[in-house]
């Protein structure tokens, strides 16, 4: 098996608090604007509010069955799916017969956590089945695979944060080994108030916008959306005579083996993560346009990150995109793999929203401004709880 | 390319370690279920020697399904003899059918009982789908890929394929496969609302028409290699799914199946849309229960039947159905393979096969 063979991609799709598609969410995020407000789907009785990006526009590609029967994070999936599929000129028919899988990112969407029906339970009220029917039609990887009657393997990663940035890069080896010939692959988180309440616990949530590697950074703002990509074989590709936008090239996993819920300070895992993405893609650190951070803004991350990025990749241009959708966890590593997509296409990157001031003990400043980028390859990293560490490397070389 | 079985670890119904499973299964005689919560029988996991291991106090803030994961990594590594292997060379697959899904509701507590502002950090981390897998990756030290995967009935077809992938493309030397579920009350309410109350109830999987579901809990790990160790159990030769309404023939010649047929009317009914009349057909669920990652059980009862060379005989209160052969007494197993097959209730199948490691 050639590990490092390139993995095309066809189709992209993305929809996040900064829009319904992936391109109306590239003119937000280059025109540097962002809306993060107080949770309007839920309430809380915390006695601060922390905002968060959460959408408010009716999620496209939705029908009445999809809102009774599935859950909010399956139908973020299938929006971004259709927007992807469309995006690679698939479609139902055109897949038919091949062997089409689905892996899905997801942290959310996995969790049997229904407020209401845990309440009545607690309280003997007998609550009926219809929540807990929700959850067992709403596995993200099922659900699309469902929608297009695909014959491919499915599966469903809950790696927490790192988990979009797992799907691809598992997908991308899918494609390698011949298991399929399609694998459409991605992420997609719901907002919810469990989580919106956990992350306050944790202490890492701050009440104002977020400020990825800010001196003054106070933690992350939760999001939602969803970001897909279709990855298709070479035999696709001629069968259909269809040309790559970008290229998997890179993929890379690795644990720091050190806490529950803080990175390891000087980046271990990341730092092989990194290296593991390096031997696959056959790339070295100069060969790297911008690097799109895991940037969740909380104080230990970003230093953690910061170090390994001052270490790695010194003069390379970075940012966040978090300032723009706020940790969208299952779904962000996914989200920033389809941005990361566009802006090699774009030729430039966004300002890393919510960065004024540099940190000294990161001693390292993202992109203050748009800027643009002469190489046609990039990084995009993830860190998650678990001690998690998961790394793509993408390019648009050759096409 | 082969992929070896070099050492397991399992706790679930029927006690802890590979040497209680054997010994159960050359009884024959199915596991007693037990009612915890008052709603719903079922089979209860021993995780006691995790304590062997690790000190009890160190394991105070780890919840219930991580100590079920911990208990069948710390097994697996013991029977393998690595007292000491390569962490960075060593990956790690997890997969659940639900999770945590006890400590999500714990979670869930602390919120309702005492207010948002009471949420409980220490609960809210437990909860995370991959905190078992960072407990594991941080208390054995594995710092290779570590992934967790839940796809219900399907996890554990879908966890191996990435496991089996890793190897191959050579990013790690060694997996620590596992799967891992729990029995939590509300599982319990959901059993009890869709299939009525009863206390005292005992699986018949296999039975036309009959519901006997017991749901259950447990662990089952596996060292996976491309490299044969000389206590290695088998080698994992194949594995795949599908739909049962398309299932195309892709069943190996000369197997012996084991049916992860649980008791569900829904998913029983599709097995002999998979399995040719005729063939040789065990099913084990009565000793551990209905579990979504059940497959990852019989691929231990087929580690043992393999390493010892014995066909072990299904338990007695299994439906004995006519149209296939049933093993009820021990015997030599004389296959060259062993096809772990299951029906999920979506109509969803998984065919894991495992052989002699030759």
């Amino acid at each position: 098996m050639n590990r490092g063979a390139p993995v095309a991609i066809t189709g992209t799709g993305c929809l996040s608090a900064s829009g319904e598609s992936l391109m109306q969410n590239m003119k937000t995020v280059f025109s540097g604007k962002r809306a993060p407000g107080k949770p309007g789907a839920f309430s809380s009785s915390h006695p601060v509010i922390y905002p968060v990006f959460e959408i408010k526009y009716p999620i496209p590609h939705i029908n009445d069955q999809h809102k009774k029967y599935l859950s909010r994070t399956a139908q973020l999936a299938l929006a971004a799916a259709a927007e992807a599929i469309m995006d690679a000129g698939l479609d139902t028919e055109a897949m038919n017969g091949l062997r089409v899988g689905v892996c899905m990112g997801t942290t959310v969407g996995s969790t049997m956590n229904d407020e209401k029906f845990y309440r009545d339970f607690k309280n003997r009220l007998e609550p009926d089945m219809s929540a807990i029917s929700r959850y067992l039609n709403s596995n993200p990887s099922s659900v699309i695979s469902k929608e297009y009657s695909l014959k491919g393997p499915c599966q469903t990663i809950v790696n927490a944060c790192s988990s979009g940035t797992d799907a691809i890069g598992i997908g991308a080896s899918w494609i390698r080994s011949g298991i399929c010939d399609i694998v459409i692959a991605g992420g997609a988180d719901e907002l919810s108030r469990i989580s919106y309440n956990g992350f306050i616990s944790l202490m890492i949530t701050d009440s104002d916008p977020c400020r990825p590697f800010d001196k003054n950074r106070k933690g992350l703002n939760l999001g939602e959306g969803a970001g897909l990509v279709v990855l298709e074989s070479e035999y696709s590709l001629k069968r259909r005579n269809k040309r790559a936008k970008a290229f998997v090239i890179g993929y890379g996993s690795a644990s720091d083996g050190y806490h529950l819920t803080a990175p390891h300070p000087e980046g271990r895992g990341l730092k092989r993560a990194i290296a593991d993405a390096f031997i696959e893609s056959g790339k070295k650190a100069s060969d790297i346009g911008f690097i799109n951070a895991h940037g969740t803004a909380t104080p230990e991350n970003d230093l953690a990150e910061a170090r390994v990025l001052r270490e790695i990749f010194s003069g390379i241009p970075f940012l966040s995109t978090k300032g723009y959708t706020g940790h969208t966890l299952g779904a962000a590593g996914a989200i920033e793999a389809v941005y990361t997509v566009a802006s090699l296409e774009a030729g430039q990157i966004p300002v890393s929203a919510g960065f004024s001031e540099i940190d000294p003990y990161a001693a390292i400043s993202p992109v203050t401004e748009n800027t643009g980028i002469s190489l046609k390859t990039a990084l995009s990293e993830s860190l998650a709880f678990g001690g998690q560490n998961a790394v793509l490397i993408l390019t648009t070389e050759g096409i | 390319m082969k992929i070896y079985i070099n050492g397991t670890g399992i706790a679930g119904g029927f006690g802890c370690g590979s040497n209680v499973l054997l010994n159960r299964l050359h009884t024959g005689v199915a596991c007693e279920p037990s009612s915890q919560d008052g709603y719903y029988p079922a089979f209860h996991a021993d995780i006691s020697s995790l304590y062997d291991f690790v000190p009890k106090k160190s394991l105070r803030r780890i919840d219930h399904f991580s100590q079920l994961a911990l208990t069948g990594a710390y097994l697996t590594f013991n029977e393998a003899g690595q007292d000491s292997f390569d962490k960075m060379a060593t990956g790690l697959v997890l997969c659940s059918g639900y999770g945590s899904a006890k400590t999500t509701f714990s979670f869930l507590d602390s919120i309702i009982d005492s207010g948002d502002i009471c949420a409980s950090p220490t609960l809210f981390s437990n909860s995370v789908h991959n905190a078992a897998a960072g407990h594991i990756s941080m208390m054995l030290g594995i710092e290779g890929p570590c992934l967790t995967v839940s796809q219900f009935e399907i996890s554990v077809y879908s966890g191996l394929l990435s496991a089996i992938q890793w190897l191959r493309e050579e990013r790690v030397g060694q997996v620590l496969f596992g799967a891992v579920d729990e029995y939590f009350d509300v599982l319990g309410y959901c059993y009890q609302r869709r299939y009525g109350r009863n206390s005292n109830i005992s699986m018949s999987p296999l039975a036309p028409g009959i519901q006997s579901a017991v749901p259950g809990e447990g662990a089952a790990f596996f060292l996976l290699s491309r490299d044969k160790a000389t206590n290695c159990y088998g080698a994992i030769t194949s594995v795949n799914t599908g739909s049962v309404k398309d299932f195309d023939d892709i069943l190996p010649e000369e197997s012996f199946y084991i049916l992860n047929a649980d008791g569900h009317i829904e998913s029983d009914k599709n097995y002999s849309k998979i399995i040719p009349e005729g063939s040789l057909v065990s099913c084990y669920t009565p000793y551990y229960g209905s579990i979504p990652t059940g497959p990852a059980f019989d691929m231990a009862i087929a580690a043992l039947s393999l390493r010892e060379g014995r066909i072990f005989p299904v338990p007695v209160n299994v439906i004995r159905p006519d149209n296939y052969r049933i093993p009820v007494q021990e015997s030599t197993l004389n296959q060259g393979n062993i096809s772990c097959v299951k029906a999920g209730v979506k109509g969803e199948f998984s065919i894991i096969t495992l052989s002699h490691p030759g």
